[in-house]
Parts: structure tokens; sequence; C-alpha cells
């Protein structure tokens, strides 16, 4: 097989689909009439392309009624066609159901004490890393348009002076803004931010809030 | 830094009715279901499930071979896709993300099980003919021969060929899908089909 032959095997498929511009596909087919090697190949290849579209056509074995959301929440999965983890894992799923998917407005319950080290603001400056959950009320909110993250300015007080930690947002697209005097528990990685002018402790990225009383 | 802005461009639009959503552009309406599904809102979550279920589950399908584990998967498929929903960034669309999350939960179902589950006939090797003539029909012989040779290619090529010719992805989306170059994905089509051409055609496939 020469060189020219592995340069003109990566245009087969355009060829087949009709890609390859009248030029380029009279240089391979003329190649093809010379070449029994690559006339072959391409035999093959025509061959699955045309089952391929064959196989587009055919209609997949779905079961006869697609499951509506309700039947994931609530079915047992069937136990014949189960392995172990799988089986743990639809259950696990229906027994999570909605809780799950609502995560951001939820209480957030599920996350704590899996991974997330329960700390105070005013424990924050133990704590200097590490995933960690905390509440507070919130002092203030400010969006960042340019960097499109939201910054939350949370204290143990909702207007006292003391220590606070800034929790930092990146994508808050869906997310319910927290108002300002709220209470929220705040899941997400502990950070020092020692840039001049700042010196704060964060929550930073933000991974999950719960809003606890409004 | 001043926390004094205006964080009014951090409010997404919102969902309320389906004469509301059917009003708006195709992008902007997923964008619209994902930020209410986000924020709880179950009938946004219903329609999300409702329109991507039957392409989900037709792949599904088609890389394990088994319409009851299928259903399983997709729970999983599902129930991962509303659980990471707040991390999805729109980088493509809802279906080609949700895809991906199929596509890695069938290898993995299918590492921890093995092999796709095939139909009798398969393991017999029953005859095949494969050159009759044939249309989209499920009873045909050559139909039955090209759905049971596309299950028993390795997975890497039966995602690509059911994610092109079923799922009719383009390289662009497949690229998202199986998370590496389109130059990749053609190259891997092209060897797929070509193993599927001659295992349909042990001759060669000449005519």
């Amino acid at each position: 097989m020469s060189l020219r032959c592995l340069v003109l095997r990566r245009r087969f498929l355009p060829y087949q689909e009709g890609g390859l511009g009248p030029g380029q596909a009279g240089r391979l087919e003329k190649h093809l009439t010379g070449c029994a090697d690559c006339a072959d190949r391409m035999a093959r290849l025509r061959a699955g392309h045309e089952a391929g579209r064959l196989f587009g056509r055919l209609a997949p074995d779905l079961p006869g009624r697609l499951p509506e959301l309700a039947d994931l929440r609530g079915s047992r999965p069937p136990a014949r066609a189960l392995s172990p983890a799988l089986a743990a894992g639809a259950l696990l799923a229906v027994a999570a159901g909605l809780a799950m998917i609502f995560v951001i407005t939820g209480p957030g319950a599920a996350r704590a004490g899996r991974g997330f080290a329960r700390t105070t603001i005013a424990e924050f400056p133990e704590r200097l890393r590490g995933r960690v959950v905390t509440e507070g009320f919130v002092q203030d909110v400010y969006y960042d348009g340019e960097e499109r993250t939201l910054h939350i300015k949370l204290a143990e007080g909702p207007s006292e002076a003391g220590p606070f930690v800034i929790c930092e947002v990146r994508d808050a697209s869906g997310l319910t803004i927290p108002q300002r005097g709220s209470r929220i528990r705040v899941y997400g990685q502990a950070r020092f931010d020692a840039q001049p002018g700042r010196g704060w402790h964060e929550v930073n990225p933000v991974m999950e809030i719960a809003v606890l009383n409004r | 830094m001043s926390f004094n802005g205006d964080y009014s461009d951090a409010v997404p639009p919102e969902y309320s009715s389906e004469e509301t959503l059917a009003a708006i552009a195709p992008e902007d309406r997923e964008r619209t279901l994902v930020t209410a599904a986000r924020r709880g809102d179950e009938a946004a979550a219903r329609e999300i499930y409702r329109s991507c279920r039957g392409p989900i589950l037709s792949l599904i399908v088609s890389l394990v071979g088994d319409p009851l584990q299928a259903q399983d998967i997709l729970q999983v498929v599902f129930f991962k896709a509303f659980r990471g929903l707040p991390g999805f960034r729109f980088r493509s669309s809802l279906l080609t993300w949700i895809y991906r999350i199929a596509r890695n939960e069938c290898r993995n179902h299918l590492k921890r099980c093995g092999v796709p589950a095939l139909p009798l006939d398969d393991i017999l090797g029953s005859r095949y003919e494969a050159d009759g003539p044939c249309g989209p029909d499920a009873g045909c012989a050559r139909a039955e021969a090209v759905k049971r040779a596309v299950r028993q290619l390795p997975f890497k090529m039966r995602e690509v060929i059911v994610l092109r010719y079923q799922q009719d992805l383009s390289y662009d989306e497949m690229s998202r899908v199986l998370r590496c170059p389109q130059g990749t994905v053609a190259s891997r089509l092209n060897r797929a089909l070509t193993e599927l051409g001659s295992r349909l055609h042990p001759d060669g496939g000449r005519r």
C-alpha cells in the first residue's frame, strides 16, 4: 500500500457521503480502477455505509410504551435485567427523586456531611482550604455582569458587623437569587483571597445554595 | 469590591406556560426550560424528559441490546442528567449533553456486564440474506442481519454508527458526545463501516 493509498482512503467516507468535489471524486475513482486493495476496501465501506443507512431507517426495539417521568420515580426496576450495582443506583435514583432534581432551591440537607465540613463563619480562619458547608445571613449581593459571577456577602447576623465570608457563584443562571436578610446554607470550596484590598475568606466556587428562610 | 451592583442580569428568563414556550425560539425555549427546571419547576422537568426520552432510549437500546436493561439505564441517565442540570453550560444542545451521559452510562454498564445482550439468533448464528430486497421493515431478513451485525460490533464502532445513522447526529455533534475531534470521529466511523461491510459481505461486498 502506497502513501497515496493511505491519503486517499481518508476520502472514502466523504466520497460515499457525497462530500467530495468533482475533481477529488474523479481522481479517487481513477485510483480505484488501478488499485485492487483500495477498490476492495471501498466496496466494504460502501456495503457498511448502505447497511448503516438501512439501520438508521429501522425502528429500534423499544418497549411498547415509553416510560413517563413518574414511572421512573415510582417504579421498581426489573430485577432480572439489573446488575447489583445498577440496581442500587436505580433504587437510589427513585428514592432521591425530585429532591435531587430541585437541589438548588431545596433544603440541601442531602449534601450535608458528605465531604463538606460544617464550618461557622467565625471558624473560617481555621479552615483555609477544603469543602465546607456554612450557614449565615445574606448581607449583600452583587452580580458581576462581565465575569458573570454572583457574589454574596454572608455573615453571622443580618446586619451587624463582624466576621463574614464572600460566596462566589460562577454560573448564576438558573439560581434563585437569595434576598438580603435571608438565611442560607452554602456548600463549596473554602479559600482565602489574599489580593490587596481584599483579605477575606471565601466560599469559591459555590456548589450549592439552600435558602433556609426568606 | 463594591456590593452595591445591579444583579438583575442574573435573573433568567421566566418560564410560565405552554403558550409562552411555543412563542419563543427553540434555543431560547431550551434555555428557558433548563433554567426553570433548575429552579424546581416540575412541569419544565417533565417537558425536558418528554422531549428527550425517545431518542435517548433508542440510543441506549441500540448500544446495550436489551430493552428491559435499557429502561433501567434510562432511569439512571435522567437521574444523573437532572442532578447535573445546574452544571449544564449550554455549550451544546441539552439533548447532545444527555446523549453523552447515556453513552457513558451504556459503556459503564457493558464494562460491568461484559457484552451487550444478544438475541438467541445472534448466538446460534442463523443464516441471513444480506443481499435480498429490503425496506425499513424489521421483519426483513436483511434488516435483521444488519441489526445483528451492528449489535456485534465492538462498542466504539457500534456507537459511531448508532449516533450517525440512527440518531442522525452531525460530525460536530458526535465529536461533542464522544469528546474527540471531528477527524477522529470520521476515521472511527470509516473503520466501523468497513468492518460492518466486511461482516455482512465476507466476500468483499463487490457487486
